[in-house]
């Protein structure tokens, strides 16, 4: 089931802009709409909603989440088997494999290159094999490792 | 959600420039999964027989695999298929890299074109949407530079298939790029993408793959990845030679054991096997006339695997891949960051030209990736056309000024930078041996070595017949990947099949050239087997760690829920196989006109090294083989009663 948008909504547009599937669509200051057949249930819209206006996959209604307590990969690099899996599986394309081997290996390792962009899916998480990577709140000032 | 499958295909018209997206039925997976399955059930049902390759009746498809995406490791290859220009046959190429999962991601199991576009265009695909570009700013680039636009346009995260400048000049043996060097090189099939005017396709999906049971799905990856992290203590990588050395002396070999092939990939990727190979024989020499004899240790040192793995910066996974056989390597040349040359780019830019030049072979195995030509038939037409040179068919008004003498590296160099452009010399050899052997004439077709009109690869049938067997008689016809005996051992299909033969601890190398039912059943059982795993998009490096070791058919009962035994899947491989084999079939083939080069099959048997003496007699091998798949027996045609009994209409 995808996500839908109740009669909450104002219109802002916030869940159109963060959508990695280009399923929300709307005109400003007008209720949106979610195009069922693209939607991922990736969740990102009912974390910036303003108005908790999105039900999730499973009717629930969403709350919106301040963006730095938002959950981020974090890898436990022993697990690791550099398949790339997750890296493959983020909408948003904010993971990469290392141009550089890990410490006192000859493999790549997936990081988080673009922290901004990280919409807290946990795709990446859900799909690795090896469960290598965690979803966690991250400290401000930790390494993007 | 639940299912591995994405049920959709998109079917692009490029004479009309239309677009149109297909439901495909659940029973067509359950007949044939996808990948190069599905990919042969839409070309045989939907291309004409006469279709000419080059022209606009043929269909190009792009196949992700069954399993991609489910959560199964080594899972991520895609299969390129078409009507292939140059062997007239059934084609596929298949590739690893990132582009597989991207397909699913779009909402399509597959994307096939059709028609001719009037000027060049890429597709592009996103959230839903398909659109074709126009092309004209990237044509003209080969196929890395074309991916950097692209991606540079696109965003990164875009997975890009592209031809270089050789699929662009429909050079019969170019194939499709991706991810700055990966190719799926056989067939000739860039040259039908080509033809076509589609320079690239770029797809940038987000749709997620499902599978019926995640939760088993990583349990048996886990499994798997246990094996391909077992530690078998490996010595540096010269001690192969001295190993290659002793398998060419001694009289009686064992079963080989995948794990140890696991362990030499892990460390040196597949030019682990360069010097061992070219001292146990399995590697063509000097154009398919040589021996060690004419490769001795002291030039085969020089592309030692240690060599190679020294320029190494980082290890290459495919995508959902726990090995990493690949490697991004630093080296002097003029690309500074390139993709580690494959075994076969290495042995048929080098030994097969008596080339001894590393860092020549990195630079052509570059060049060639960026024009999008296929390295071991480029090393082939190279060899064929030097050995032409040598025997006084080609001179040098001919070759343009070129001495092309064995091991001459610089004329060598020239002579493929000729073939990409298609300069002289080079627009003669660029479509490979056999249209090369027809324009020369004066006997050189018995230097042409090839099957079917494919340059087979560095893997000598009279060293292993299984190799000849499968050059020979597959549906396409001079591909190494689909059997041999030494895959058979690998593959340990008898732990999971009982009726297949388990090989004895302990055999001659003699007992490998008896001709009996039982080396028939061992290559039909690999046919099937790789038939499946292509549809599956398996990557045949993980198949070889043993059926017990990488759970492909257990793989595929959790990601679908259908409980098949392994039987039940090898009856789809079968299906894939035979299907092929009709498509040949409908299209005019004669199974018997692709079989190997007398050379290769040692009809004059070699007078020293490794393979001395050998000969394997392919018409006494084809009925026993095509007898296991219900084809009849003289012919090789599938018989009408096998194609009821698989419900191929």
């Amino acid at each position: 089931m995808p996500y839908a948008i109740t009669e909450k909504c104002n219109g802002c547009g916030a869940c159109a802009r963060i959508c990695p599937s280009g399923a929300i669509s709307g005109e400003k200051k007008k209720r949106h709409a979610i195009n069922g057949s693209l939607c991922i249930e990736c969740g990102a819209c009912g974390r910036v909603c303003p108005q908790s206006a999105l039900l999730d996959a499973g009717g629930s209604g969403c709350l919106m989440i301040k963006r730095s307590e938002w959950l981020k990969p974090e890898l436990i690099m022993e697990a690791c088997m550099a398949c790339s899996i997750c890296v493959d599986a983020c909408p948003v394309g904010c993971l990469a494999m290392s141009e550089l081997p890990r410490n006192n290996g000859v493999d790549a390792f997936p990081y988080l290159k673009d922290t901004r962009a990280c919409i807290g899916c946990g795709f990446c998480s859900r799909e690795c094999p090896a469960d290598a990577l965690t979803m966690k709140k991250r400290d401000k000032d930790k390494g993007s490792r | 959600m639940n299912k591995p499958y994405m049920g959709k295909i998109l079917m692009v018209d490029l004479s009309n420039q239309t677009m149109t997206e297909e439901a495909i039925p659940d029973s067509v997976y359950k007949q044939y999964l996808s990948g190069m399955g599905l990919g042969a059930y839409v070309l045989y049902n939907r291309m004409p027989a006469d279709a000419d390759p080059l022209g606009p009746e043929n269909i190009l498809g792009f196949c992700s695999g069954f399993l991609t995406g489910t959560g199964s490791l080594f899972s991520g290859r895609w299969t390129l298929v078409g009507k292939s220009p140059l062997t007239g046959c059934w084609g596929d190429a298949n590739c690893g890299g990132t582009f597989s999962p991207a397909i699913k991601h779009c909402g399509f199991d597959a994307i096939f074109f059709k028609g001719i576009s009037s000027s060049p265009v890429y597709l592009h695909v996103k959230n839903g949407k398909t659109t074709l570009h126009d092309a004209a700013h990237l044509w003209g680039h080969d196929a890395i530079e074309t991916e950097e636009i692209l991606k540079k346009q696109h965003g990164p995260k875009a997975a890009v298939a592209v031809i270089g400048t050789s699929g662009e000049k429909v050079s019969l043996i170019s194939g499709v790029c991706s991810d700055k060097g990966r190719i799926a090189a056989r067939s000739g099939l860039g040259a039908v993408m080509g033809i076509k005017k589609l320079k690239a396709v770029v797809l940038e999906g987000v749709k997620r793959i499902g599978a019926h049971d995640p939760a088993a799905m990583k349990r048996l990856s886990r499994h798997c990845n246990k094996w391909v992290n077992f530690p078998l203590p490996l010595t540096p990588g010269g001690i192969f030679a001295r190993v290659g050395t002793f398998m060419r002396v001694t009289p009686v070999v064992f079963p080989q054991d995948g794990l140890l092939y696991k362990s030499i990939l892990r460390k040196w990727g597949t030019g682990g096997m360069n010097q061992l190979s070219i001292e146990m024989g399995d590697s063509p020499l000097k154009n398919w006339n040589g021996s060690n004899r004419d490769f001795p240790l002291e030039k085969s040192k020089k592309i030692n695997p240690d060599l190679i793995k020294d320029t190494e910066i980082v290890k290459y996974h495919c995508y959902s891949c726990p090995l990493g056989c690949g490697g991004i390597c630093a080296t002097k040349g003029k690309y500074s960051h390139t993709h580690k040359p494959e075994y076969e780019s290495i042995l048929a830019l080098g030994g097969l030209c008596m080339n001894e030049d590393l860092d020549s072979i990195f630079y052509l195995n570059d060049l060639l990736n960026r024009a999008g030509m296929d390295t071991i038939s480029a090393g082939a037409t190279a060899a064929f056309a030097i050995e032409c040179y040598e025997k006084g068919i080609l001179t040098q008004k001919d070759t343009d000024g070129l001495e092309l003498k064995w091991g001459n590296t610089e004329a060598m160099v020239a002579l493929i930078k000729k073939m990409i452009s298609r300069e002289g010399i080079g627009d003669l050899l660029a479509d490979g041996v056999k249209v090369a052997a027809g324009k020369i004439g004066k006997g050189s077709i018995e230097f042409a070595i090839q099957a079917g009109g494919q340059e087979p690869a560095m893997h000598d049938g009279r060293n292993d017949p299984g190799f000849n067997v499968h050059y020979s008689l597959e549906p396409s016809p001079g591909r190494h990947t689909l059997g041999a005996h030494l895959y058979y051992e690998m593959f340990q299909l008898w732990k999971r099949l009982k009726d297949l033969p388990k090989p004895s601890l302990l055999f001659t190398k003699d007992s490998k050239y008896k001709i009996d039912e039982e080396k028939a059943r061992v290559a039909a059982a690999c046919s099937k087997f790789m038939s499946l795993s292509n549809g599956a998009g398996m990557c045949m490096f993980g198949l070889f760690l043993g059926a017990k070791r990488i759970p492909t058919f257990d793989w595929l009962n959790a990601a679908t829920g259908w409980k098949l035994q392994p039987e039940d899947y090898m009856l789809i491989g079968e299906r894939i196989q035979t299907l092929k084999q009709a498509f040949n079939v409908k299209h005019g083939i004669e199974p018997k006109d692709n079989f190997m080069s007398s050379r290769a099959l040692g009809k004059i048997p070699q007078k020293e090294g490794a393979n001395k003496g050998r000969s394997v007699d392919i018409e006494k091998l084809a009925p026993g083989y095509w007898d296991q798949f219900g084809w009849d027996k003289n012919t090789g045609k599938p018989k009408e009663e096998t194609l009821h009994k698989l419900d191929i209409k």
